[in-house]
């Protein structure tokens, strides 16, 4: 770095896209839209003929619909893993990319959340999920795992949105700061009313450092009751008591390679390299390699497991993960989580663009199919070999696959649009605060 | 608004919203129905309680009983009446009659061509030509489908002014009944008593699928083969070049080269002949035989021969002739084997039995539909009446059938639908479905079968009888001076012309008969008082007693027939195909049922495959040409070829094309454009003997042909069960045996070798099981007795009101059907141990699927049902991904069905929108009717007694229960048997407590409702004492290796 930073130049780095957004921002918000478009199409067609649009081939009763679901609930694990656990451990790293990480992960949830009410059968009456008052005293089965499914997720979305909305009141102040007329008002609600008094900044420091706490538990409980979904049935391939931690690494993984995606270019598109170095991205690599390594094992572990219990139904199933039809799936799966991450292992692949963006992708795409490998393939391969089947998604599925990636983004280019993508309080607390005689020598 | 008052306001307003509401009626397809109740409510009519009428099953010539369940009008289901001999259980073909008599493309009336007309014209028009054609000096023929009873009696007054008769099936009789006339002289057919038969030996017989009096025959096998019963398990040896439903459960199959089944046939009757010590009147004939030839010839040795002779004469046994799979050149003379088999080992008179008039009515053989064809093609027949038979779709296409019936004057066609052999010039007489109009039968000179009308006709059709009565009418026959009957003169009466003789009616003056009666029913009354009338009953009350009863059944015994042939065989000594062509019928039987949407979608119990035409190979020849799953292959005869999909099975010779015939037809919704029409392959050679069609064992060659996928998809998932206890096998030792021994059953229930201190301390429950005060509803399936024919399969469909989804939806596995037929290639080679597993939902006690429905769709209730609310469900389908049997169904659209299905349906239950679960019930409509009748039965004995009623009985007696339900009621071979678990005394009870009992996937620990009875098989090793041991696994395992991988061949 050429030049030191100041607090207005951090003011103006980072809010930059607010003001102009760069071409890029508008093509990819036009892409945004088609991928919606067509999403919605092939949601308003299975509205309207019913699931059978889909692939679904008994006994393979879910296939993408609940893959992505958990796909994009395991991407919202990293943000407040970031922004929580990091901030408990005074991790230094987390500063520059935890903003844009939490939003990931606000947004991942909204994703995840479509899913549900996309993969039952009458989407209509979703809403029986909630346990509402009602006069028919309908009550719900708490005993199902799609039941605490429902409060993990939705407690997890709550807390992370306050959570979000709270680390962000000093930077919209700032952004309050530099508008004017109904967006100043707008900002004027967010900012809470904030001056940067010392009283706030204590009470806010307090705040911020509860529900980081609050937020800690449910980075790890969510994603095991998401687990539960499967280790709660009897299926074979899904009934194992190895998945929460399983699955919370998994979700780690997926979630951190998702950050290093989205902010890699949004770092050179919104020219923040100031702001996000090489060195957060190695550090994210870094946590990847972790929790890649932990997938691993975990994968050995259920194939000893599946081994050495003798049980025959279950090593039925994972034989037939390697060399049955869903084969491609499982070299995807390994070739993806296992084996080429560990090119990070080499400090150049890790620090270089290519290296983290080409390889981050690849993990994304890779636990994509680690879902997809344990769904269909378990519930294509279950008890009776009679009922043995192969799934084969069509082009709804595939289309609302699209539109959740476009749902995704539609949320996170808003969010870079009207939001600082980084802290820029916390980014100002690093720098050397400003003093008089540096603006008086600015002046000369 | 001055001058409107209150009153005009609400005039004006009411005019306005009746217009506005006029305006907004949808009148979409929907005709206005009135709704009307009844004014005086006819005497035993009540409004939403079903009336059951005994009629007579039109399914095919064996005229079975059954029982049409009108409610509120319509019938809704028919099962087997168990008054009948052939007892209770009805196959699939009677379900699909019920389904056709609602087919969408019935025609409304009488069809000229493609206009509708009048009945009165029609008949003017169908007299009119007839005379005309006298005049013009032509012939006026009626080729048909076997006929009996009263509308048989009709034909043979038409017959004497001058009809000339042509009763011709495919899947018919012909070479049986020339091979008894050669044999015995006799001029009916065996009745094969299997019951009591240690051994069957069949020759490609479908004694248990589409062969002629199969119901009676299903039964016997049923009891032969149950250890419990006759304290041995029948074995079965198949001699044919594949297997099908009939065969597939062969102890030991012996594949002869196609063809070469008569030569095999007699060298073990004369094999046989030596180890029996026979001395009979055959046994010139059996020196005519020469046993190394025919073991060259087929390919088995002759020390295999001889232990077949051996083990067929060591006990009780039945030789059965041979099908449509052996339906070579030389039919006729395995026929006639056969019956020399049963005549060497004694069997004649117990076993196999004459004296009973078993036939279906007047039988020609396909020599007859030839000439006839041949005097069409010349113009020599003026009028020509079908009936029931597409000649168009079944016979060679070499022959040319379609042009030929063109060249008649009229042809008359009697269907409820259009089919191939229509064109444009046919007069179409609809004659209705058999539960429409009267109707009757009889295949036994002893059992007659009186098929009374259930519901009024749907469309304006007319019975067959009512059409053929006119016609006698039209042209009344002069009266036939009573007449003593014949007595054979020539030959000394023999105990079967005796039996004849006690129960063959005297001649009754039909024409007479017929002249008198004002219609079709009144003459079904007439002649059967004329004939049947047992001496000194009133005829009034006798009558109503059939008709509440369906069926007359006088006794009769069958006796033996003395063997006549002489003559040395004449057999064919070509030499063996390099592939030869072997035809196998499914569920669509000669392509009647192909315009029956369940019955397309049926799935076919080998191959599961379903709405199509396929080709069996064995699956190294698969693997030979390099054959993928998708691909077409061409079938190529010398007279034509095919292209159609193929199903790789090792219950096929490997020098053998077995293709399905049924589909392929031109006309009708449902059968149109679907597989391929295997006519195109047949020549018209006949067999001399008895002039059949020689339809299987000629020469085919197969070639892999490019293009698109042929679109066959197999419902079962895998060829074996993979080693799993799914499908599990004893030996019929172990069976009897044990079954004096400890009550627990020799199947191992958890195949881990688990700790012996976990062992005894017997599973743990975390939740207590669920508690049934008063019942716990339970099924058990006796695998040994179950060949999967898919009558339950149906029967379910029509009483739960399923649906068919259609073969782009089947494809992906999507049946709705609530039965699933798994089918497992256990065995190789000669042990080919196929196994049906008749898997529906289990009603756990502990269900996983339960547990995990968020929205508490699915429960437990009080009589262990797994109870499902469809109004409640959300479609998470997580219940059936949690389900180890996969036994349950999503709707994943709301199934259409043409208007006319409606009238089908069960009004006992709804029908299922799109985006809900739903599976077995257990028939819950059915078991909630029959708790609710037996409690009001209790309630009423209480007030009048006043005084408490015990438990006992409030609750349904057993013996209402056993066949409750729609699959245990269909069930041919009484397989299935329902009941509650709680009465010790039930039946269902015993039977599931039997060492041969199990519960599928019991080491999940999800206590069934539903148990299944092992499969006896004489190949299975001997199970060793322990319980669990090695040898325990061998029992649930089986060879099934070799195909384990076939598939991806």
């Amino acid at each position: 770095m050429s030049k030191e930073l100041t607090y207005s130049q951090v003011n103006r780095d980072v809010m930059r896209p607010l003001f102009s957004p760069s071409m890029a921002w508008h093509a990819l918000m036009a892409l945004v839209t088609v991928g919606l478009a067509y999403g919605a199409f092939c949601w308003g067609i299975q509205l309207i003929w019913g699931l059978g649009v889909a692939g679904y081939h008994p006994p393979v009763f879910w296939g993408v619909y609940i893959t992505t679901f958990v796909f994009w609930v395991g991407i919202g694990h990293a943000g407040t893993l970031i922004s929580a656990i990091l901030f408990l451990t005074r991790s230094r790293w987390r500063t520059g990319i935890y903003r844009a990480a939490e939003a990931m992960t606000i947004f991942a949830v909204m994703t995840a959340a479509l899913f549900p009410a996309i993969h039952v059968g009458r989407a209509w009456q979703a809403y029986w999920l909630f346990p509402y008052p009602n006069q028919r005293q309908l009550w719900q089965n708490f005993k199902s795992p799609l039941m605490w499914d429902v409060f993990a997720v939705s407690t997890y979305f709550t807390v992370s949105t306050v959570f979000f909305f709270i680390g962000l009141v000093p930077d919209i102040a700032a952004v309050r700061d530099n508008t004017k007329g109904f967006v100043k008002k707008m900002y004027n609600v967010m900012a809470l009313g904030w001056r940067g008094t010392d009283r706030q900044w204590r009470h806010y420091m307090a705040a911020y450092g509860f529900f980081a706490a609050l937020a800690t538990p449910l980075v790890l409980s969510v994603h095991s009751v998401v687990s539960w979904d499967f280790a709660m049935a009897d299926t074979p391939g899904w009934h194992s008591t190895l998945f929460p931690p399983y699955f919370v690494a998994g979700a780690i993984f997926s979630g951190c390679s998702m950050v290093i995606t989205l902010m890699l270019p949004l770092t050179k598109l919104f020219k923040l390299e100031a702001y996000i170095h090489t060195w957060h991205f190695e550090h994210l690599a870094k946590l990847c390699m972790f929790t890649g390594g932990i997938l691993t094992y975990a994968y050995g572990t259920e194939y000893f497991i599946a081994w050495y219990s003798d049980n025959q139904y279950e090593w039925g199933t994972f034989t037939d993960r390697v060399f049955g039809k869903y084969w491609w799936v499982f070299a995807m799966m390994v070739a993806c989580n296992c084996t080429i991450p560990l090119l990070w292992w080499f400090k150049k692949v890790r620090t270089s663009f290519v290296g983290l963006f080409a390889i981050s992708i690849v993990v994304n795409i890779g636990m994509w199919f680690e879902r997809y490998n344990i769904i269909a393939s378990s519930l294509a391969h279950s008890f009776d070999p009679g009922a043995w089947v192969y799934y084969t998604p069509t082009y709804i599925e595939i289309g609302i696959l699209i539109f959740s990636f476009a749902w995704f983004f539609l949320w996170f280019l808003l969010f870079v649009k009207i939001m600082p993508s980084v802290a820029i309080a916390e980014v100002k607390e690093t720098l050397r605060p400003p003093l008089k005689h540096d603006e008086e020598a600015a002046a000369k | 608004m001055e001058g409107l008052n209150r009153r005009d306001f609400l005039k004006v307003g009411a005019v306005a919203t009746t217009a506005a509401a006029a305006a907004c009626t949808y009148d979409y397809k929907v005709p206005q129905e009135e709704v009307l109740p009844y004014v005086v409510n006819p005497e035993n009519v009540q409004p939403g309680l079903a009336s059951y009428y005994a009629s007579l099953c039109n399914g095919c010539a064996t005229a079975c009983g059954l029982v049409a369940r009108n409610k509120d009008g319509r019938v809704v289901h028919v099962e087997g009446n168990p008054d009948h001999p052939s007892g209770p259980g009805l196959c699939t073909k009677g379900h699909f009659d019920l389904v056709a008599a609602y087919g969408p493309d019935r025609v409304p009336g009488p069809t000229d061509g493609r206009s509708p007309m009048s009945w009165d014209d029609a008949q003017k028009k169908v007299n009119d030509a007839v005379a005309a054609a006298r005049a013009a000096g032509k012939g006026v023929a009626w080729l048909g489908k076997y006929r009996t009873g009263s509308a048989a009696a009709l034909l043979d007054v038409l017959e004497s002014s001058g009809l000339r008769r042509v009763h011709w099936e495919l899947l018919g009789v012909e070479t049986l009944l020339a091979a008894t006339a050669s044999a015995f002289g006799v001029d009916e057919l065996p009745v094969y008593e299997l019951a009591e038969a240690h051994t069957i030996l069949s020759f490609g017989y479908d004694f248990l699928g589409a062969a002629f009096g199969s119901m009676g025959m299903t039964k016997g096998w049923a009891k032969a083969k149950n250890p419990a019963e006759g304290g041995f398990a029948a074995k079965l040896i198949a001699i044919e070049p594949r297997l099908g439903i009939s065969s597939t459960h062969a102890d030991l199959w012996l594949s002869a080269s196609p063809g070469s089944e008569a030569k095999v046939a007699y060298a073990i009757a004369s094999l046989a002949a030596v180890a029996k010590g026979y001395s009979g009147p055959a046994t010139a004939l059996l020196a005519t035989v020469d046993v190394a030839a025919a073991a060259a010839a087929s390919g088995i040795p002759e020390a295999r021969l001889k232990e077949v002779a051996e083990t067929l004469a060591g006990a009780p046994s039945v030789v059965l002739p041979g099908g449509l799979g052996t339906a070579s050149a030389d039919a006729t003379e395995l026929a006639v084997a056969s019956l020399l088999l049963n005549e060497v080992l004694g069997n004649i008179g117990k076993t196999v039995q004459f004296g009973r008039g078993f036939r279906p009515g007047r039988v020609s053989s396909f020599a007859d539909v030839k000439a006839l064809l041949d005097d069409l093609s010349g113009g020599k027949i003026g009028v020509l009446f079908l009936d029931g038979v597409d000649l168009a779709h079944v016979a060679p296409a070499e022959l040319g059938a379609a042009e030929a019936l063109a060249k008649a004057d009229l042809v008359v066609q009697f269907a409820d639908e259009p089919n191939d052999s229509s064109n444009d010039k046919t007069l179409l007489l609809p004659t209705g479905s058999g539960l429409e109009g009267w109707t009757d039968a009889s295949t036994e000179s002893a059992v007659h079968v009186l098929g009374q009308p259930a519901m009024v006709p749907l469309q304006d059709s007319r019975p067959l009888g009512e059409v053929l009565l006119a016609m006698v009418k039209a042209n009344p026959p002069a009266p036939v001076a009573p007449t003593t009957p014949p007595v054979p003169t020539d030959a000394p009466p023999t105990e079967s012309t005796v039996a004849l003789a006690a129960v063959v009616p005297s001649p009754v003056d039909v024409g007479a008969l017929a002249v008198a009666a004002a219609n079709f029913g009144e003459f079904v009354k007439a002649r059967w008082v004329a004939t049947l009338l047992p001496a000194g009953e009133n005829a009034e009350s006798w009558w109503r007693g059939v008709q509440a009863k369906g069926v007359y059944v006088t006794p009769i015994n069958g006796v033996g027939a003395a063997w006549v042939r002489t003559t040395a065989p004449v057999l064919g000594s070509s030499a063996p195909n390099n592939k030869s062509l072997v035809l196998f019928s499914s569920h669509l039987g000669d392509g009647r049922w192909a315009n029956v949407p369940w019955a397309q979608e049926l799935p076919d119990p080998v191959s599961t495959y379903f709405w199509n035409t396929w080709i069996e190979l064995h699956p190294s020849v698969a693997t030979a040409m390099g054959l993928a799953e998708q691909d077409l292959v061409t079938v190529k005869t010398d007279k034509g070829s095919v292209t159609v999909g193929w199903f790789g099975s090792p219950t096929v010779r490997e020098d053998t094309v077995a293709i399905v015939i049924g589909n392929g037809r031109k006309t009708g919704r449902y059968a149109r454009e679907r597989g391929a029409n295997v006519a195109a392959l047949l020549g018209a050679t006949t067999d001399a003997a008895s002039g059949a069609l020689m339809l299987s064992c000629g020469s085919v060659e197969i070639s892999r042909a490019g293009g698109a996928e042929s679109g066959v998809h197999a419902l079962c998932g895998s060829l074996t069960q993979e080693g799993r206890p799914i499908a599990l096998a004893v030996n019929p030792v172990d069976a009897v045996e044990k079954l004096t021994g400890e009550p627990e059953s020799i199947l191992p229930i958890e195949h881990l070798e688990i700790d012996e201190r976990v062992r005894t301390a017997g599973p743990v429950d975390m939740y207590p099981e669920p508690g049934h005060p008063t019942y716990r509803f339970a099924t058990v399936f006796d695998t040994n007795a179950c060949n999967g024919c898919g009558a339950c399969q149906i029967a379910c469909a029509l009483e739960n009101n399923t649906a068919f989804v259609g073969p782009d939806q089947l494809r992906k596995g999507r049946t709705m059907v609530w039965i699933r037929m798994d089918r497992f290639f256990e065995g190789s080679g000669e042990n080919p141990d196929v196994r049906y597993l008749p898997a529906v939902c289990q009603h756990c006690a502990h269900a996983p699927c339960e547990g995990v429905c968020p929205v508490l769709a699915t429960y437990h209730n009080l009589d262990g049902l797994n109870a499902m609310i469809y109004n409640r469900c959300v479609g998470t389908r997580y219940c059936a991904n949690n389900c180890p049997y996969a036994s349950r169904r999503f709707n994943y659209h709301t199934w259409q069905w043409p208007e006319s299905y409606h009238l089908m349906l069960n009004p006992d239950l709804s029908t299922r929108e799109m985006g809900v679960m739903e599976k077995c019930t257990f028939c819950v409509q059915r078991t909630r009717a029959a708790k609710d009748a037996y409690r009001d039965i209790a309630y009423a004995e209480r007030t009048s007694a006043d005084r408490p009623v015990e438990i006992t009985k409030h609750t349904v007696p057993d013996s209402a229960l056993h066949k409750l339900t729609a699959c245990a009621a269909a069930c041919p071979s009484e397989a299935i048997t329902f009941g509650n678990w709680k009465d010790t005394d039930s039946k269902v009870r015993k039977l599931g407590e039997q060492p041969r009992a199990y519960t599928l996937l019991g080491e999940l620990n999800t206590k069934p409702g539903v148990r299944y009875l092992a499969r006896v098989n004489h190949n299975m090793p001997r199970h060793v004492a322990e319980g669990h041991g090695a040898e325990g696994h061998g029992a649930e395992g089986g060879a099934g290796e070799a195909h384990a991988e076939q598939k991806e061949g």
